[in-house]
């Protein structure tokens, strides 16, 4: 009879698998939608826009997407090389990850706060 | 009844704990080894009943995650998407350390950090959204005005 830890070892890769194929699938088939992914919300100071926000593609979505992929695949490729612990990331990375998220997030602050750049310099 | 897979499960997990029980040989024939392989193997059983009954209503629908990544007003949001991939990393990550290790791993600050970032993200980036929402409500009776 399997022994309880292979029992788990095969319940756990069973169940996790299971749960990221699901979401994988849905991602795929559009159940759970990506659309206007890197867009975002900006303020619209034109008075014929009664939501008050307009549509851009953002460009500090995009940067923290890539960022956000190379970091996790970064992360995933060194615990396969070495999967007895969790790998040290160095400084750098988790640097660059803070700043592509805090430029993100600056980047939305500044668009639903203030509205485009160039309306502010007018 | 309303949740009948949760007493299938339940009652299926009693019955492998009985099985295991009166059949599984210990090598000792300890008593005490046969009551820890029981409640172990029951509650292994009793786990992947629950987490497949979970699954299986995700897969079907009953669970509804078409949200999972959407706002509101349906658009997909870059701090939820970018939680997901580091949940998925950090969960892949544990699960590779315990099986080749046998035993829980100590989880470095690198890994927190990681995890902070992106739930601080996300959090910031609700509190934007909200505050923005605010503000523009605050300024809508004044602009009619």
């Amino acid at each position: 009879m399997l022994s309880p830890f292979i029992l788990a070892k095969w319940e756990g890769l069973l169940l996790l698998g299971g749960f990221f194929g699901i979401v994988i699938w849905k991602l795929a088939d559009g159940s759970i939608g990506l659309e206007r992914l890197f867009e975002g919300d900006v303020k619209d100071s034109d008075p014929r826009n009664t939501r008050g926000y307009a549509k851009y593609v953002s460009a500090g979505r995009i940067q923290t997407f890539w960022v956000t992929v190379l970091v996790a695949a970064y992360y995933l490729w060194q615990v396969v090389q070495n999967p007895t612990e969790f790998p040290t990331i160095p400084g750098g990375v988790i640097a660059a990850l803070a700043g592509s998220h805090a430029l993100y997030l600056g980047g939305k602050a500044q668009a639903m706060f203030l509205g485009r750049l160039r309306d502010l310099r007018k | 009844m309303k949740n009948i897979e949760f007493v299938i499960s339940v009652v299926l997990t009693v019955g492998t704990a009985f099985v295991i029980a009166i059949w599984v040989p210990t090598p000792d024939h300890d008593p005490m080894k046969k009551v820890q392989l029981t409640i172990a193997y029951g509650m292994l059983v009793l786990l992947f009943l629950f987490g497949f009954m979970v699954l299986a209503a995700i897969a079907s629908g009953k669970i509804d995650i078409s949200g999972l990544l959407s706002e509101t007003d349906k658009k997909a949001s870059m701090s939820r998407f970018q939680l997901l991939i580091f949940t998925f990393v950090v969960a892949i990550s544990l699960f590779l350390i315990v099986t080749c290790k046998c035993e829980f791993p100590k989880v470095p600050t690198e890994v927190l950090m990681l995890l902070g970032i992106s739930a601080t993200t996300y959090g910031v980036s609700k509190g934007i959204q909200v505050a923005a929402a605010d503000q523009e409500k605050s300024a809508t009776p004044t602009a009619t005005k």
